[in-house]
């Protein structure tokens, strides 16, 4: 097989990893903050691309355009979920987080099966089609290489914002030691709110690029929790560059996988993968905090 | 008081319409499979989200063994079981080196792999599934007495084993596994023996379940739906509790047939429940029952 077929599918599947990674990243903030994995953030992510759908239809605009909405709306659902429902369950035990965060993956899951019907769905406009031209032999798709600058942008946005405010500092400390960040004066309550609701817009954002390159069902949202969840533990928990990494890991795994085995197994390359990381380190990346 | 439930139990098909008889097997099957998630979870302290390897794997060991090669139905039933226990022992040496979420996923991933592997497998007739001719021959009687088996088994099991030896250590596990640790319980022990006995009572129990169903498929088979209505089922019972998953299931099969044809409405209803519980009532019926009444039946509890 000569080099040149290999080369394709390896940029596609790092592009797509650049998305994957915006999906993982507040997966991973939330894990490193309050050691909960949040169950319905795939399932988040998807409410995002269908209230795009949404947006697109009522308003007639691009579903770029629709992430004007799509984010802050999502922002104020992801503050909401972690503020009146996780937090309570949070202090009866992590099980008891784990079990909520459950039970919210499957309304969320049965409510878009209620109003939008089991049928496939598509954000695609006509950058879906278009590619660049590189070199001779070589399409990048278009709207793989915004999702990647998008999804890398978001996360090094995000970098800076934890780095550099006021809330985003409070996040650190909560993740560092959570009794310590209380006794200083910051409300960890409210801090998980808006780790949860940045986490959950940008991955809103990101189900926006993802809705426009594939088709989605109401019941997507688990498969990208999994690759996600990947990411994260390749990354390290709560590292937002490692997150990086992690996704373009699971990209690449997963385009390749496509690419030598056949479409059928796309995922279970990279659900492999996952399993051999886990296999490596069966605790997962653990002890190292948000954005050092 | 749970003698007068067996009695009913045990001479439904006698004096009930035939839609009892059915809905009494439904009942049966998902007190084993959610007295197992139990055991694990309640327990053990261990979190699995990837039960339904062992649904699909005990619905395939019948499906293959019946239609592909003639073997009697009961007998395949049984192999099924085996077949879910062995592959959760040769799983469990690697699986049990993880712990907490990380354990969660990777049960889950394990399910995942096993519902695509046997979708891109022609020789089960990858998502098509198979049609389990053979379960024709049982009749809805048959099929009750053997759900009714392995129910009562499984409450028999779990009774036993937390009155035993072992049990010692798991209740231990359950107040607080660091504890028990550290004063000698083998932790590693205890959970993959549970594992171990839930993976064979889940595979038997889903083989019961598929002569009713008559027809499985792996992307229904290997779904994550499973462990989640297990998981409802407990929550809502109680965990931690024997009584817990009997009145879990009931509540659960109550409500699966009031919402049968609006199977999404009821799901949605089951989520919401799971969460208002985990917020208002986390120790489920039972916990309420227990906690104001002093209501128990069926204690592990040594006095």
């Amino acid at each position: 097989m000569p080099l040149t077929d290999l080369i394709q599918p390896a940029i596609n599947g790092i592009l797509l990893g650049g998305l994957y990674a915006a999906v993982a990243v507040g997966l991973s903030m939330v894990f490193g903050i309050m050691r909960l994995v949040n169950l319905a953030h795939g399932d988040l992510m998807i409410l995002g691309s269908y209230l795009a759908l949404v947006v697109v239809g009522v308003f007639g605009v691009d579903p770029l355009i629709s992430a004007l909405v799509t984010a802050p709306v999502m922002f104020i659902v992801g503050f909401a979920i972690q503020k009146c429902l996780l937090n309570r369950s949070l202090r009866n035990g992590s099980e008891t987080a784990l079990i909520t965060a459950l039970g919210i993956s499957i309304v969320i899951q049965n409510s878009l099966l209620l109003i939008f019907s089991p049928d496939a769905r598509s954000l695609a406009t006509e950058i879906s089609w278009q590619s660049v031209k590189v070199g001779d032999f070589l399409h990048v798709p278009l709207l793989y290489l915004l999702g990647f600058v998008a999804g890398v942008c978001m996360i090094a946005g995000l970098h800076g914002f934890l780095k550099w405010t006021y809330v985003g500092k409070a996040i650190r400390a909560a993740a560092d030691d959570e009794e310590a960040a209380r006794m200083m004066g910051v409300n960890t309550g409210d801090i998980f709110a808006y780790a949860m609701a940045l986490g959950v817009s940008i991955a809103a954002v990101a189900g926006i690029l993802l809705g426009m390159t594939f088709t989605f069902y109401p019941y997507s949202g688990p498969q990208y929790l999994i690759i996600a969840f990947g990411a994260v533990i390749i990354g390290g928990v709560g590292s937002v560059f490692g997150t990086l990494l992690g996704g373009l890991v699971m990209g690449l795994a997963q385009v390749m996988g496509g690419h030598l085995a056949g479409p059928g197994y796309q995922l279970l390359m990279t659900y492999g993968v996952l399993l051999i990381v886990l296999t490596i380190r069966p605790e997962g990346f653990l002890g190292r905090s948000v954005s050092r | 008081m749970l003698s007068l439930l067996f009695a009913i139990l045990a001479t439904l098909p006698a004096w009930a319409p035939p839609y009892w008889t059915v809905l009494g097997s439904l009942f049966l099957v998902y007190l084993a499979m959610a007295q197992m998630w139990n055991l694990l979870a309640g327990y053990c302290r261990v979190i699995s989200l990837g039960q339904q390897m062992f649904v699909g794997l005990g619905g395939y060991a019948l499906a293959v063994l019946s239609v592909y090669y003639g073997v009697p139905v009961w007998l395949c039933v049984t192999v099924g079981g085996v077949v879910a226990l062995a592959f959760a022992l040769a799983i469990s040496f690697w699986l049990f080196r993880m712990s907490g979420t990380y354990l969660a996923v990777a049960t889950w991933v394990v399910a995942e792999i096993l519902g695509l592997c046997f979708g891109n497998w022609s020789f089960v007739r990858y998502g098509m599934g198979l049609f389990i001719q053979p379960a024709y021959g049982v009749s809805p009687d048959q099929i009750y007495y053997a759900a009714l088996a392995v129910g009562a088994a499984s409450v028999g099991i779990v009774y036993g084993l937390l009155r035993s030896e072992l049990g010692l250590g798991i209740l231990a596990i359950r107040d607080d596994e660091e504890a028990a640790r550290s004063v000698g319980v083998n932790v590693f022990r205890c959970q993959v023996c549970c594992f171990a006995i839930g993976a064979f009572v889940i595979g038997i129990a889903s083989g019961v379940l598929h002569l009713h169903l008559v027809f499985i498929q792996p992307y229904k088979a290997f779904s994550i739906d499973w462990t989640v209505k297990l998981l409802f089922i407990v929550i809502i019972g109680g965990l931690g509790t024997i009584e817990g998953p009997i009145v879990g299931a009931l509540v659960f099969v109550i409500l699966q047939q009031l919402f049968s044809e609006w199977p999404t409405m009821g799901l949605l209803l089951l989520g919401l429940f799971a969460v208002g519980i985990m917020l208002v009532a986390p120790n489920g019926i039972m916990g309420i029952l227990k906690e104001r009444y002093g209501f128990e039946i069926l204690s592990a509890r040594r006095r």
